[in-house]
């Protein structure tokens, strides 16, 4: 007998809900993953070859915590080109669940228009526009968490009731969550831009400003990266990131890369995988507007990444700004970054004093 | 006699071995300091520290009235939340700001505790870069503890056997356990017991400059901390390592919690939060518990003192930790 399919995917911080709604908005039943948390973590490790990235473990973990609620059907990206090990989490994970006993219907995508469209359109039988209109809520939603991720970076430093910004953003990203239809969308986002404009703030111009460069997933992700913006955010510091997933999506369209191999090219020649490059380029930008520092995010074993952490430190050395590299697995534990950020945000202060006499 | 009193600040250092006690005065003068092992019990530690420090006051000099403390450490929360500190502060910033008391000019900081080890690079004694060991505890105070132990040589003299040696053996030491099964097969094909020690200080310093010092502008001059830095084994060790001298500063094991005690003084707060020495004869309690107000389920640390919860932390949304407890 044919089971109705229950879909799930990994979590990825505050966009996994946007994947939710493509789904949903074309009348397939979705069960979200638990948001990442120690216990996912150590799930997914506990199965996974100990060698392989970080990102991966979590991954399974994530699965793991979605089939037990019910979901049968799992649904992964793969990159198609570069050259580092996501190319095969979709397969090997599909493996290890096989082999742990999952009876899953695992469907790989290539992070290609074509693909996608085709798998989705053959996998929800519904029409042409109506997988269109689909995506374009769910891009609509990304772009849209995106844009009060950016708002709460700038609240949290300036505002007057301290984690008044925490509270309204995830008030927010529950009503999100809610949402099905692109009519409800809508009113929605109105009613989370009037809560966003309702914090009542400092007017502060001059905060100190620090850049987040490194690994998408481990940037993008509050529960693997203990939640570093709000951290930052809350010790008075003004956080930038640029790595998000529709930078990472502009990538296949706009010659993003070709611009930014220009721009290197005194530190790199080619590509490294991943988005080795991209961290180089961001870097120099952040030391260029002036930035106060910059933190590389990292999963451990992440092959672009490690490879590109000596040249950021060069930079580092050459200009002079603060830098600091933190690399998470299962095995880091939340003091010891805690530690470091304290004092890199002690580090960070004193630059930014130091530029102003 | 005098009648004003005196007004003092405390600072604690409560690391992962040692907890470490620095009372200054208002001219930065060290009036009192202790360096003791916790035993694996920093609650237990910090009620006797403070019995210690409280005697100290009463038979030296009784009008010495303590206006501040800080804490630091990797311990610095669950003390500073128990006795009630005034300032909490990363040991970076503070081993920075004590250095820089004694050593205006320094350059690199070399610290090396129980369980880890960091380098501070210093500007106009300003902190400007710095590093932690990272996955590897290889070469701390811990792992030469029990060497000594091993071999049977008090911890102080192992330092002096080193600089005995007149031809060092080479140790494997990029990871201790290593080291060790290296430093017994060196024992059974024959190496006298000072070259093996010898070795292993070259080995210890070199596996530090490998890993923390990586990348790092070592400059002089170069200052060298923390529990490891009285072994005069493991200073010779870097002075050969780096071809530059080692400054030892004074209170040199006790620099966290001396820099954690002038940032107090320089805070200079009106009313310390100091809950008093009489805490060392109440009652003081752990535990934690799982939240499950979201999927998060963050361990939730609470301290109590005579059953009494005065803290708690450990959550990521502030839920627990921002209530107010007194």
């Amino acid at each position: 007998m044919e089971r109705e399919p229950i879909v799930t995917f990994a979590n990825w911080g505050n966009y996994t809900i946007a994947f939710k709604v493509l789904f949903e908005s074309l009348g397939i039943r979705v069960v979200l993953p638990e948001k990442t948390n120690p216990q996912a973590i150590l799930e997914g490790a506990k199965i996974s070859p100990e060698m392989f990235c970080f990102p991966f473990k979590v991954n399974l973990g994530n699965y793991l915590s979605a089939i037990r609620n019910g979901a049968n059907t799992i649904f992964m990206v793969t990159a198609t080109g570069g050259s580092c090990r996501l190319r095969y989490y979709a397969v090997t994970q599909d493996k290890i669940l096989k082999e742990s006993g999952e009876k899953v219907n695992f469907i790989i995508l290539d992070q290609g228009v074509r693909d996608i469209f085709l798998k989705v359109k053959k996998f929800s039988q519904k029409s042409i526009w109506q997988i269109l209109r689909a995506a374009k809520l769910c891009l609509e939603m990304l772009f849209f968490i995106e844009k009060i991720e950016k708002k709460a970076a700038f609240l949290r430093p300036r505002e007057i009731k301290k984690g008044k910004t925490d509270l309204v953003f995830s008030e927010a990203i529950k009503k999100l969550e809610k949402v099905k239809k692109e009519k409800d969308f809508k009113k929605v986002q109105k009613e989370i831009l009037e809560e966003f404009s309702k914090i009542e703030i400092q007017k502060i111009s001059n905060l100190p400003k620090v850049g987040i460069v490194g690994e998408i997933y481990t940037v993008c992700d509050p529960g693997v990266n203990f939640e570093i913006e709000k951290k930052l955010g809350r010790e008075g510091i003004e956080v930038h990131k640029e790595i998000t997933l529709s930078y990472h999506l502009s990538k296949k369209f706009l010659f993003v890369d070709w611009r930014i191999q220009r721009k290197i090219k005194k530190y790199l020649g080619s590509t490294v995988g991943g988005h080795g490059r991209d961290a180089i380029y961001e870097m120099l930008k952040y030391v260029k507007k002036g930035f106060d520092g910059v933190i590389q995010l990292l999963p451990a074993f992440c092959m672009p990444e490690t490879t590109v952490r000596p040249i950021l430190e060069k930079i580092h050395q050459e200009t002079g700004i603060p830098f600091l590299s933190l690399s998470f697995d299962e095995e880091v534990a939340e003091a010891g970054i805690d530690t470091r950020l304290e004092a890199f945000v002690d580090v960070v202060k004193n630059y930014h004093e130091s530029k102003k006499s | 006699m005098n009648q004003k009193s005196l007004k003092t600040y405390l600072g604690i250092d409560i690391g992962s071995l040692t907890i470490k006690f620095v009372l200054i005065d208002e001219k930065a003068e060290v009036l009192y300091w202790k360096y003791e092992r916790t035993g694996g019990r920093p609650v237990e530690a910090i009620k006797n520290g403070l019995k210690k420090v409280k005697d100290w006051i009463e038979s030296h000099n009784p009008q010495i009235e303590i206006c501040g403390v800080g804490t630091t450490g990797s311990g610095r929360y669950l003390i500073g939340s128990i006795v009630g500190a005034d300032v909490i502060k990363n040991e970076i910033t503070a081993h920075a700001k004590g250095v820089t008391h004694f050593v205006p000019e320094a350059k690199t900081v070399i610290e090396i505790g129980g369980q880890d080890s960091k380098i501070i690079i210093l500007e106009n004694g300003v902190v400007v870069d710095f590093a932690l060991n990272y996955l590897c505890s290889a070469g701390t105070g811990a792992f030469l503890d029990a060497q000594a132990f091993r071999l049977g040589i008090p911890i102080e003299k192992f330092g002096e056997m080193a600089l005995k040696s007149k031809n060092p053996t080479q140790i494997a030491s990029r990871c201790s356990v290593f080291a060790e099964s290296d430093m017994i097969h060196k024992q059974q094909i024959g190496h006298k017991i000072e070259d093996i020690i010898a070795g292993l200080c070259q080995g210890l310093a070199r596996n530090y400059l490998a890993g923390v010092g990586k990348g790092k502008k070592i400059l002089p001059p170069i200052v060298f901390l923390g529990g490891v830095s009285e072994n005069v084994g493991m200073r010779w060790a870097f002075r050969e390592a780096l071809g530059q001298e080692i400054i030892v500063p004074k209170y040199n094991t006790v620099m966290g919690a001396f820099g954690v005690a002038l940032l107090v003084k320089e805070m200079a707060p009106q009313n310390t939060k100091f809950r008093g020495f009489e805490i060392s004869d109440k009652e003081i309690e752990c535990d934690s518990f799982q939240c499950s107000g979201c999927p998060n389920k963050c361990e939730v640390i609470q301290a109590k003192i005579e059953g009494k919860i005065v803290a708690r932390w450990g959550d990521r949304c502030g839920k627990w930790s921002n209530l107010r407890y007194d």
